[in-house]
């Protein structure tokens, strides 16, 4: 299928032409709603009007979004939210990837393929599954908790009433955190596992050789070189969590639970735009997310300096 | 496909026969007319398709269903952009204020509708609510939820009270309560939520809402919003509420169990305790007025045309909002298989009404919620309710849980709502 | 890899330990399928299987075209799948080898839209679809998502990670095509991330719910979330159905992901690793 030289592909056009059919798919899908959503950000626009309702306010929406009580309350919320979810994430992933490396041969798919199973599941089942782990009487959850509270040790740790966990404020809050937990663990699991296949076992055989012990080998071998998998997998941390709101969203039933306590940045904006019917403030909100958003992602960025080539 | 049921081969053809008619716009031959609902409304549609035939052989009726928040969110990208929109849209009590207020839907009080003839067949409060500040009607109401007191009748002898008690006062209620608790352990109510929530729908005079009034004022600072939280707060004290919330696993579980021994409803939470939510402490319940001659609503359906929908058929669309409103078979049927409370008075009349409900330990309940149907007060609705509910509740919260003030809770609660009241 | 092992039964009990915490939510949507809600909505909640799996069964496919609507699900994720890799292996092999005008710009600009949050599009999504007449139709659901930022992304750190650049050289001079290159040269190597993409794009569309509702209007063209959805209502879901349904919707997952596990962990090293 050689085609005549004239019509053939040079280099020079190739990338262009490789590209194109993202980049027509981009700007119809991707730009346009971008687009309208920046003109929307200064306008004023009760939706079920019709489009011809918007009026120019100017900065006003995002005046108004700046001086917002609960504007801010999400904000906080979401911060704290993806931390708590975000960290343990890598923190549990890493040892549990080097678990499964090392001692895992034959299980080993079996092994990773149970931790990533939560990320499949469809919020729908989730939302029926926890409501009903969670229940503060009888739930699962707090069953378990009793149970282990019987434990010496650990029985101090456990609180001593059942935990009511969907209603009071500060208990949604961590039971959000433990369903994202749960939901993307399996993920950081898969992806520090690949990292680890790639570092060369030699390293590992001449430090022992070199008298160097099995945690001393972790943290002067195997976390540096993890260390772009682990920027990786942050970076989508900061800003999956961030973004958050499937999750929060299906366990409060779509408005962020008691005291707003569940309440993240994105539950408002959906809020905002559909059950306060102010599109013009839920657009201004969600610039103002971006612009936070993609600030953390350049710190992050930063944090892991010096960076790759390609990155 | 594998489906069986009529509505789908209905659909089927009315797909087709849409489909036809596409290519011949205009033409009066096959027509089809897209109904927009959410689960049971759309059974109740559905099952007024053969009434319709009768009068229009030649429209189909395509019935479009989607969950209950999922087909309001549709709605409101259908009109904000007028794209898509269905001929008719059924909309609940709470999304009919947001939608009333901006241009989307037809004013039926305009000619060629003109509702206003028809507005003394239906309950006053209802045909109220679905008119906007500007005195347009923007919907027509086709069911709703005449709010009723449901108590556990065993729990109330074994705490040798009588259902008078119960309801003479609010403070009667209260003191009723306490005595339930101390003799079964049965909490009064569910969540001390519900009494702010039915204590602020009392007292409301003309030319306000719920928060506020007609020039967005904000009312919550008020010897009304004093007096709810109060009284929800005596009742948290008291220890009388299971707090627990509506629709959740552990309420659900209290009526089962008899730790909940009153709920202050719609009349069609009977129906459904009797079907799945307890249906074994069938004879156990009664139906009450609401203490101390209050009369609310909690719930209801409307019917509304876009302004935007293909105008060719919104003569079709308003005949058809009639059938299902007006008709007084249409609106008993609904009524007795999905328990919607009519909301056309002429049906009122009905034996069906006089019939014995047994799981209420055969009490002839209706009677009662009929006649509470024609007293409720209609509320004004505001853009910001949603919003101003969401704060009122978790002042409330505030003041119940972490024994913040009330004077406090209200001041911030309307310092928030002042901040939003104009936009 | 450590010359001393760890002792094993310290990793096994972790590890295992975990798993059974991360697949018990799974045992009990099962169970909860073959109960009916009377007794899911109980407390203490089932803990084995019940006797309603029929049952329910014959309410989820009363109440909705259920076989068809999975049918659909299939079919969009399919194509979703398709489009998104042959797009972004495209695309992501173009960023990775070749340099061009306004190149990291454009790469940024694409970046930039992963961070804005989905459901902002929504209306203007529906005016596009509208636009197109593409409302109530599959390619609604499954073209615009070929232009996946995610996908792009993984596709050129892969590409730039594994496939150097002299081998495109040499076949160059070897009198390949630039197409050839891209189709008998790059692609084969792509393997394992196509692997992943695949995967991730599959779930991703098969879970997708905010799509569909904004372009299907039709129940006989809803996709599985969508139509699953429909069963609830605030006050008469019917939960074992519900349980049922999702339940049968999680295992083409379930089978495709046993299918291409080791892929997975190959491809989603990208060049994260580099």
């Amino acid at each position: 299928m050689k085609l005549p030289a004239a019509l053939r592909l040079s280099p020079e056009w190739t990338p262009y032409v490789l590209l194109s059919p993202f980049v027509v798919l981009f700007a119809v899908f991707g730009i346009f709603p971008l687009v309208f959503s920046l003109y929307l950000a200064f306008q004023s626009w009760e939706p079920t009007s019709g489009l011809g309702a918007m009026e120019f306010v100017g900065l006003g929406n995002y005046a108004f979004a700046l001086q917002d009580e609960w504007f801010w309350k999400s904000l906080k919320n979401t911060a704290w939210l993806a931390l708590a979810s975000g960290v343990p994430q890598h923190l549990v992933a890493i040892p549990l990837a080097v678990f499964i490396h090392t001692s895992f041969k034959k299980l080993r798919n079996g092994a990773v393929g149970a931790y990533f199973m939560p990320y499949i599941t469809s919020t729908v089942a989730i939302a029926i599954l926890f409501s009903s782990l969670f229940s503060t009487d009888y739930g699962l959850i707090n069953v378990g908790i009793s149970l282990l509270s019987k434990v010496p040790v650990l029985g101090w740790l456990m609180p001593a009433n059942p935990v009511d966990w969907l209603n009071e404020p500060d208990n949604i809050k961590p039971a959000i955190a433990m369903i994202v937990f749960w939901r993307y663990v399996g993920f950081n699991v898969v992806l520090y596992l690949a990292a680890l296949q790639t570092i060369p076992a030699d390293i590992y055989e001449a430090a022992t050789m070199d008298g160097a012990g099995r945690l001393q080998q972790f943290f002067h071998i195997t976390l540096p070189s993890l260390k772009p998998m682990i920027f990786f997998g942050v970076t989508l941390s900061v800003i999956g969590g961030l973004q958050l709101f499937e999750e929060p969203f299906i366990l409060t039933g779509g408005r962020g639970g008691t005291d707003q306590s569940g309440m993240t940045t994105a539950i408002y904006l959906y809020r905002m735009a559909f059950d306060f019917n102010d599109f013009g403030a839920a657009s201004a909100m969600s610039w103002l997310l971006f612009i936070l958003v993609a600030a953390l992602t350049w710190v992050t960025n930063r944090a892991f300096a010096p960076r790759k080539g390609s990155a | 496909m594998q489906d069986k049921s009529p509505g789908l081969t209905r659909r089927h053809a009315g797909l087709a026969a849409g489909l036809l008619l596409a290519a011949a716009s205009g033409a009066q031959a096959q027509q089809t007319l897209i109904v927009a609902a959410f689960p049971a409304v759309d059974e109740i549609v559905r099952a007024a398709i053969p009434a319709w035939k009768r009068l229009h052989p030649a429209v189909e009726i395509k019935v479009v269903s989607r969950q209950f928040s999922d087909h309001h969110t549709a709605m409101t990208t259908a009109l904000s952009t007028s794209f898509y929109l269905p001929d008719v849209m059924a909309l609940e009590v709470g999304y009919v204020g947001r939608f009333a207020q901006g241009g989307g839907l037809e004013d039926l009080a305009k000619p060629p509708y003109d509702i206003a003839q028809f507005r003394s067949r239906w309950a006053p409060y209802a045909y109220q609510q679905a008119t906007n500040r500007r005195g347009a009607v923007v919907a027509a109401p086709t069911d709703i939820g005449p709010g009723t007191l449901l108590y556990r009748t065993d729990l109330l002898v074994k705490a040798h009270v009588s259902e008078a008690e119960l309801t003479q006062s609010w403070d009667s209620y209260v003191a009723t309560g306490a005595k339930v608790k101390a003799a079964t352990g049965a909490y009064l109510m569910a969540h001390a939520r519900d009494m702010k929530d039915i204590l602020i729908r009392t007292g409301i005079q003309p030319g306000e809402g719920l928060y506020f009034d007609n020039q967005s004022m904000v009312l919550v600072n008020s010897p009304r919003f004093v007096r709810a939280f109060e009284l929800a707060r005596q009742v948290r004290r008291g220890k009388l509420d299971a707090r627990v919330g509506a629709w959740s696993n552990e309420w659900s579980e209290g009526f089962k169990r008899g730790t909940i021994a009153t709920q202050m409803t719609g009349a069609w939470l009977a129906g459904h305790m009797n079907n799945w939510l307890a249906p074994s402490t069938k004879g156990l319940w009664r139906a009450a007025p609401l203490p101390e001659d209050t009369f609310a609503a909690y719930g209801g359906t409307f019917f509304a045309i876009p302004r935007g929908a293909p105008s060719e058929r919104k003569l079709l669309a308003w005949e058809f909002i009639q059938l299902m409103t007006l008709d007084r078979e249409l609106q008993l049927s609904a009524f007795k298989s999905q328990d919607a409370f009519p909301a056309l008075l002429e049906t009122y009349d009905d034996p069906f009404f006089e019939q014995p409900i047994e799981f209420l330990g055969g009490q002839s309940a209706r009677v009662g919620w009929r006649a509470a149907a024609k007293r409720i007060a209609a509320v004004s609705v505001h853009k910001q309710d949603a919003f101003a509910d969401e704060v009122i509740n978790t002042e409330l919260d505030k003041v119940l849980d972490r024994g913040k003030d009330i004077g406090a809770a209200l001041a911030d609660a309307e310092r928030l709502l002042k901040q939003r009241a104009f936009r | 890899m450590n010359s001393d092992r760890l002792a094993p039964w310290a990793a096994y009990s972790v590890v295992g330990v975990g798993a059974l915490i991360m697949l018990a939510p799974f045992y009990f949507m099962f169970v909860f399928a073959t109960h009916s809600r009377t007794e899911i909505f109980s407390l203490p909640p089932p803990l084995f299987f019940g006797d309603d799996f029929f049952n329910n069964l014959k309410i989820l496919t009363e109440r909705m075209p259920f076989w068809r609507n999975l049918g659909w699900s299939l079919y969009v994720a399919l194509a979703s799948t398709a489009l998104t890799l042959l797009f972004c292996s495209m695309g992501g092999y173009a960023f990775a080898l070749f340099d061009f005008k306004f190149k990291n710009a454009f790469f940024g600009l694409v970046l930039g839209t992963m961070l804005l949050p989905s459901f902002m599009n929504m209306i203007p999504t529906f005016m596009i679809m509208d636009a197109l007449g593409w409302i109530d139709q599959p390619k609604a659901l499954y073209i615009p998502g070929a232009a996946s930022a995610f996908g792009i992304f993984l596709m050129r750190q892969f590409v730039a990670s594994s496939i150097p650049k002299d081998l495109v050289e040499a076949a160059r001079m070897d009198g390949c095509s630039e197409l050839g290159i891209y189709a008998r040269i790059v692609l084969p190597l792509l393997k394992p991330a196509l692997g992943t993409l695949g995967l991730i794009t599959f779930i991703a569309s098969w879970n997708n719910f905010i799509g569909p509702l904004i372009v299907m209007r039709s129940p006989e063209m809803y996709t599985l979330p969508l139509a699953l959805r429909s069963l609830q209502s605030p006050v008469n879901t019917e939960w074992g159905a519900l349980m049922t349904g999702s339940a049968i919707a999680t295992l083409p997952l379930v089978v495709l992901f046993v299918l291409s596990s080791r892929q997975l962990i190959s491809g989603l090293t990208a060049g994260a690793v580099k």
